[in-house]
């Protein structure tokens, strides 16, 4: 079966500095990939460069069958490419409703974004609860949810995580990869997963890549490198 | 009955007490007048019943409408379901909410206000209309979109420029030049935008104010324009090709004893303005529940996430840049009309800033307090005349104040009391 994502030798440059060297990764449909490594490996860069915000200088990144190199992300997110940024990135004076309803701004289907507002409130029943609120009163991990609640409000085929456990509380890291994988099962939404918490980002995981200076150092079924004892102690921190 | 005593009493306390209030704040320039030749400081102490009177009475009114409002909130329809006459389309009329009634009544006294004022009163009342356009579409890029803008005047020099230069070399007329000027500037609006695509915060507003002074120079530097001596003899709008003053001065006055110098051509000019501005606000409060308002607020919330919802911030940037220019093309050309003459010093840096204080006193993105702040900054120095050269010093004093007591604005907007509670 075709990926529905396939990056092919992918460089993207900030400047003269080159922070993806070369990257290729696939992701299956209905698939989980967390992607790993240290500070500076070009993980969140490699999102970027997905969802159009940091165009590719070299390379090719097929989508759903076709070829997306260089598009814009607001056209990309109408084909269900959403990326939940890093450090969350809600609309703080918008109310908790509006920001929901942000998440939705390139949709004009009221009766499915409905019953995705419906749907969101199963996940995430606190964000019912604090609809009238603004977000920038909501807690940090209220907050997460909230980003990946509008990210869903974009009805993504394929969603792009960076850093969901972010300055979090063990507890509620928790609960957001309980719900991660809830999504996942069932709305059968391709994800991938950029983690500082490699552990925790294996559990939910099928497969993972591992990147170090703006390569793809490894790469393998979750539980492989989970249980390879060489490349916890290099990568993974014990 | 104690009870509905003290309910009586509390507001008539809280209006005295604002009376008292009112009086302290205006006593300085209200009552004190300095008459600078003679070098003596006259008290104007019969003013001070008519002030206690206003503020009492207002306060009053204020709280009236207030508690109604409040009652109205409380019993939605309480009356609707009973059995009673069929409803007529006077009754609906009637039902509609207060809003409508009171704006329509305010509407009316402000078209026919004019005509029972002094030449003088016209001429600030215009002012006042011209700085609320201006208001409302710099509110557009600074309060709703969130980007700092330092040359805004140089939109509205564009808009008076373009009437004055093709009235000057080819005699057109106010009417077309309306729409020319209004395009004008937007396309001016857009040309800036092109360059600040990529920018944001101190360097969008040290861009911004480059782009003023850019254009501040080449009108006095060039000779196209006539330099620093401007343009004089700016006519009037037309009215269907008629001479206002000629035809219907002598009517008014003889029929309706109105002030037999009364400019018709200066009050014609008001009422352009003034409906001017009932569609500038309409268009505003239509633009801020709009996608493209809500795609600003994004932009002015946070540009990542902006991104990450499939907003272009590039594309709302420049949206906001050239819609907020528009309005200012429009008050220029209207501006121009009004005071027959033009020259590049009547939009400096000092005009761009004394709009965006007429935006951060108002309440940034609200509307109503654009209005109010308008009004308050462009009547205030008139008032202040009084004070002499103390008036600038006040009115910073005042501005000082404000901002320090209260921040979000005369009229602070919706959206920033559920940020902030």
């Amino acid at each position: 079966m075709k990926p529905l994502l396939a990056v092919n030798g992918v460089k993207t440059f900030y400047g003269n500095i080159e922070a993806l060297k070369g990257i290729s990764l696939t992701a299956g449909s209905g698939e989980i990939i967390a992607l790993l490594g240290a500070n500076g490996a070009g993980k969140t860069t490699a999102l970027k460069t997905i969802v159009g915000l940091t165009p590719p200088g070299e390379g090719q990144i097929i989508y759903a069958g076709g070829d997306i190199t260089g598009k814009r992300p607001e056209d990309l997110i109408r084909k269900g490419l959403v990326l939940v940024p890093e450090g969350r990135h809600i609309f703080p004076a918008l109310t908790v409703s509006e920001n929901l309803m942000m998440g939705a701004f390139h949709r004009a289907d009221k009766n499915e974004i409905a019953s995705d507002l419906e749907y969101v409130f199963k996940l995430f029943p606190k964000l019912k609860e604090r609809l009238n609120q603004s977000g920038g009163t909501l807690s940090g991990g209220e907050q997460q949810m909230l980003a990946i609640s509008r990210g869903l409000m974009g009805r993504p085929k394929l969603l792009l995580l960076d850093e969901p456990s972010l300055g979090l509380a063990p507890i509620i890291i928790g609960q957001i990869f309980e719900t991660i994988r809830e999504i996942n099962v069932s709305q059968k939404t391709t994800m991938i997963l950029v983690e500082q918490n490699a552990k925790l980002a294996l559990t939910v995981a099928g497969r993972a890549y591992i990147m170090t200076a703006g390569r793809v150092a490894m790469s393998g079924a979750a539980e492989e490198l989970q249980n390879d004892e060489n490349i916890r102690r290099a990568y993974l921190g014990g | 009955m104690p009870q509905i005593s003290s309910k009586t009493s509390k507001p008539v306390l809280r209006a005295l007490f604002s009376a008292l209030w009112l009086a302290f704040l205006a006593l300085p320039i209200l009552v004190f007048r300095v008459n600078s030749i003679s070098g003596i400081i006259e008290y104007q102490w019969s003013r001070l019943p008519k002030l206690l009177a206003a503020g009492f009475l207002a306060s009053l009114l204020w709280n009236y409408f207030q508690k109604r409002h409040l009652l109205k909130q409380e019993s939605p329809k309480a009356g609707s379901s009973s059995a009673g006459p069929p409803i007529t389309w006077a009754d609906r009329f009637l039902a509609r909410t207060d809003r409508y009634r009171w704006l329509s009544l305010l509407g009316f006294g402000l078209m026919v206000l004019p005509f029972f004022c002094s030449p003088y009163a016209v001429k600030i009342l215009t002012t006042a209309l011209i700085y609320i356009t201006l208001g409302l579409g710099l509110n557009i890029v600074v309060g709703v979109s969130g980007l700092l803008h330092l040359g805004y005047a140089a939109f509205f020099a564009v808009g008076a420029y373009v009437y004055g230069l093709l009235n000057y070399y080819f005699g057109w007329g106010f009417w077309v030049c309306l729409p020319l000027g209004t395009l004008s500037a937007a396309l001016a609006g857009l040309l800036l935008g092109l360059p600040v695509i990529r920018l944001t915060g101190d360097y969008l507003a040290i861009v911004t104010l480059g782009f003023g002074e850019i254009v501040r120079l080449l009108l006095t530097n060039s000779s196209l324009t006539m330099g620093p001596r401007g343009i004089g003899n700016i006519p009037p709008p037309g009215f269907f090709g008629l001479d206002l003053n000629e035809k219907f001065r002598p009517f008014l006055v003889e029929h309706l004893a109105l002030n037999p110098y009364m400019d018709l051509n200066k009050i014609w000019i008001y009422l352009i303005i003034l409906l001017i501005v009932v569609l500038t606000t309409i268009a505003a409060l239509r633009l801020e529940n709009s996608r493209l308002g809500r795609a600003w607020l994004a932009l002015r919330e946070d540009e990542t996430a902006c991104q990450s919802v499939g907003i272009s911030p590039s594309q709302a940037k420049l949206t906001a840049l050239t819609l907020g220019s528009s309005f200012a093309g429009l008050a220029g050309v209207v501006f121009a009309a009004q005071i027959t003459f033009i020259a590049p010093s009547s939009f400096s840096f000092m005009d761009s800033i004394y709009i965006l204080t007429i935006v951060v006193l108002g309440g940034m993105g609200s509307i109503s307090g654009v209005i109010a702040g308008a009004a308050v900054i462009s009547c205030l120095p008139e008032f202040l005349r009084e004070a002499e050269e103390y008036r600038f010093l006040i009115f910073g004093a005042l501005m000082v104040l404000m901002m320090v007591y209260r921040p979000q604005g005369l009229i602070r907007s919706v959206r920033s009391v559920c940020s902030r509670s």
